[in-house]
């Protein structure tokens, strides 16, 4: 039986690597080394056909190296990440409706509880900021690409595989070879994790290592893009907020991922090979907890500074002014990013540490909440007296503003360790940072696609669809969010399937407002789509009118110049001062720009 | 026209290794974790395949097959290690690696003998 598996096993393998060869074949003559002709040209061939350099079809997307696309493959799969772990929570809050174990059983939901923090975070999270930075950086900072294209695609490709492996759990534990979803909640403490037998939590580490490996290639790739391939006139002081905070955040990612790593083949050997980094003779549970934090502290920063950087730069825009206190906003970035590797171990303050060094992670702590506060009150004070325009994009900004600072706040308490000593692992905890990760990450998030919308899809969503996106997803997570706070002051404890009937009123509440927050995700999803297929066309490259205020990006340059391009190819007429569509002055785009740029970070 | 917007004419912008690297290392990682040992063969060909494919096409180096042996050199290297100093299933890890290394070795000096001089 197991000679027959290897068999099988060593047959799959061939013929699947004689099928990557087929494909090979079909793009690389191996001889030389030069592109077919049919496939993928080389771009130097100069013809003015932007397709020519690339091939069609799927293969397109299998073997693409442009930023553009990666970063819409990103895009895809972050979106493809958050469904997943929105129908995962969605089970979890049906089966809290009911202080009993009545619907899906505490094993599953431990799963769920698992499988939703690691997609929520690694699988959505993070790529769904790779998708804004490949796109945009470099158009924002006047680059024909990132620095490393290959590797950047290298990063993106990595994913999928880990999506799979950490996924692949639910699947297998339908069949009988004794593979099930790991049920190691995403903080994967030892021992609970060293002794959980099951594969299922190899196969979760594996993929968690790998989609490490990816995040930090991206990082390299971001920090050599920004500091290597700035356009000419893209001094350090003229580069933008986004871009600043994806680089203060690749920063953070290659300092804090590969810790991740380590500490996750630490784990694996563990399990695997009869160490004892976790075990009591060796390091002690404590080290995981340690290892991990250092990492998972870093962690919530990478993952809310590049949607700060887009509320940053997204807000002053439909308000008609610049960016209040610019560079403020720029140094608080800096501060975070340095202080957020000093505050790990306010997640341990209910370990028994040394009470001198707990004292010490609790003033780091607070700390943090200076920077945090000088962003908040520079994006209220961009909004004071200004012209409001309420697109979508700008409330999105506003909701996360909100739910920013009431994230924000529930945090300083909990920094502080006599707070944080009844409040421990409570769902005053969860919802704090849902405040933060939902609340806010997500809906910064929401904001940059409809903001960018017609820039990488031509056209223009539906606007009451984005509103009604909007205003469910308002209410439906602070309906959640502020349920679990007060759970948490009644003394919930978190990650339980059950529960006492004194606490089934806010469930009942929490799990509305989670469906609430569903229902707006399939307008989104829905509003997506049909307005990607068939919107109304955008009639001039800027669609926001920001150049009325001087406040155009370079970004819309680009999608100015590529419009007018477009129509120069098709109508033959080289002269593209005399095909500008939207009656803006000859030369007038570069320069415009420019001062624009100049007002605002001035 | 003046430009190609957001495109450069300086390389190509696609390429088949990037996607056959990254799933190369996966599989090679379950094979190895799970002791799956034709799924680590395969994984670490796929892998050291694509990175030299990738190698060359980026132009790091000049004859792929000879990126292929000192490739096999590595893994014969590292397997060969993992496989005298350890014994049962991790020994069976480092032979994985010794015999990924010499498939990897027997292409790479087959290709350099039967391809022609490179054009």
């Amino acid at each position: 039986m197991v000679e027959a598996g290897q068999i099988a096993l060593t047959v799959v393998m061939g013929v699947f690597l004689l099928a990557v060869a087929a494909f090979l074949t079909r793009f690389e003559d191996w001889r030389s080394y030069a592109p077919i002709a049919s496939g993928g040209g080389y771009v130097g061939e100069q013809t003015g056909q932007a397709h020519q350099e690339k091939p069609s079809g799927i293969s397109r997307w299998l073997t693409t190296v442009d930023h553009k696309d990666i970063g819409i493959l990103y895009g895809l799969y972050g979106l493809t990440a958050f469904a997943w772990g929105g129908i995962a929570v969605l089970l979890m809050r049906t089966e809290l409706a009911t202080p009993t174990e009545a619907i899906i059983g505490a094993n599953f939901y431990n799963a769920l509880l698992t499988t939703h923090g690691i997609t929520m975070l690694f699988l959505f999270g993070t790529p769904i900021i790779a998708a804004f930075g490949n796109y945009f950086i470099p158009l924002l900072i006047g680059a024909d690409d990132m620095a490393f294209p290959r590797i950047n695609a290298i990063a993106f490709w990595l994913l999928p595989p880990a999506a799979i492996l950490i996924w692949i759990g639910f699947p297998l534990a339908a069949t009988d070879i004794g593979i099930a979803p790991a049920e190691t909640s995403w903080t994967m403490y030892t021992p609970l994790s060293v002794e959980q037998a099951n594969p299922g939590v190899d196969l979760m580490l594996l993929g968690l290592h790998l989609s490490g490996v990816s995040a930090t290639m991206g990082a390299i790739n971001f920090i050599a893009t920004i500091f290597t391939e700035r356009g000419d006139e893209v001094g350090w002081e003229r580069l933008d907020i986004f871009s600043w905070t994806m680089l203060t955040q690749s920063g953070l990612i290659l300092f804090s991922f590969p810790l991740l790593g380590s500490a996750l083949v630490m784990l694996l050997l563990d399990r695997n090979f009869g160490t004892m980094f976790f075990a009591v003779e060796g390091g002690g549970p404590m080290l995981w907890q340690h290892l991990f934090w250092f990492f998972g502290h870093p962690e919530v920063y990478i993952l809310v500074l590049p949607p700060m950087g887009l509320v940053s730069l997204i807000l002053p825009r439909f308000a008609g002014r610049k960016l209040f206190g610019f560079k403020f906003v720029v140094y608080s970035t800096l501060a975070i990013g340095v202080l957020s590797f000093g505050v790990w171990a306010h997640h341990m303050f209910s370990t028994g540490m040394d009470p001198r060094i707990r004292a010490s992670f609790m003033a780091v702590s607070l700390a943090i909440a200076v920077p945090s506060a000088v962003k908040t009150f520079n994006w209220i004070t961009t909004m004071w007296n200004g012209r409001l325009r309420l697109t979508a994009p700008m409330l999105f900004c506003i909701g996360f503003v909100q739910n920013f600072i009431i994230g924000g706040v529930t945090g300083v308490f909990l920094a502080s360790v006599p707070v944080d000593l009844v409040l421990h692992d409570t769902y005053y905890v969860v919802g704090h940072f849902h405040f933060i990760v939902m609340g806010a990450i997500a809906v910064a998030g929401f904001a940059g696609i409809y903001y960018w919308f017609p820039l990488f899809t031509g056209r223009m969503y539906q606007k009451t669809l984005a509103k009604v996106h909007f205003w469910t997803t308002m209410i439906g997570s602070n309906l959640t969010f502020f349920a679990m706070l007060f759970l948490g002051y009644g003394g919930m404890p978190r990650r339980y399937a059950t529960y006492l009937p004194q606490f089934t009123d806010w469930h009942l509440v929490a799990t509305v407002g989670a469906f609430i927050m569903a229902f707006g995700q399939l307008v989104f999803v829905w509003n997506l789509v049909t307005s990607w297929l068939e919107g109304p066309r955008v009639g001039s490259g800027d669609p926001w009118d920001l150049e009325d205020d001087g406040l155009k990006t370079k970004e819309w340059t680009w999608f100015e110049r590529k419009r007018e391009t477009a129509i120069a190819t098709d109508g033959g007429e080289p002269n593209e001062q005399d095909v500008r569509t939207d009656g803006g002055e000859p030369s007038g785009e570069e320069t415009g720009s420019r001062s624009g740029r100049r007002s605002e970070e001035e | 026209m003046d430009e190609q917007p957001g495109l450069s004419d300086e390389y190509r912008k696609a390429s088949p290794w990037p996607v056959f690297v990254a799933f190369g290392l996966a599989i090679f990682e379950v094979g190895i974790v799970m002791a799956l040992f034709p799924v680590a063969v395969g994984g670490l060909l796929l892998f050291v395949g694509s990175v030299v494919g990738i190698l060359r096409e980026s132009g790091y180096v000049a004859d792929p097959w000879k990126g292929l042996v000192t490739a096999s050199v590595i893994c014969l290297a590292v397997g060969g290690a993992v496989a005298l100093t350890t014994t049962n299933a991790v020994r069976l890890r480092g032979i994985a690696v010794l015999v990924g290394g010499l498939l990897v070795l027997l292409a790479g000096v087959f290709g350099s003998f039967w391809e022609p001089a490179a054009a």
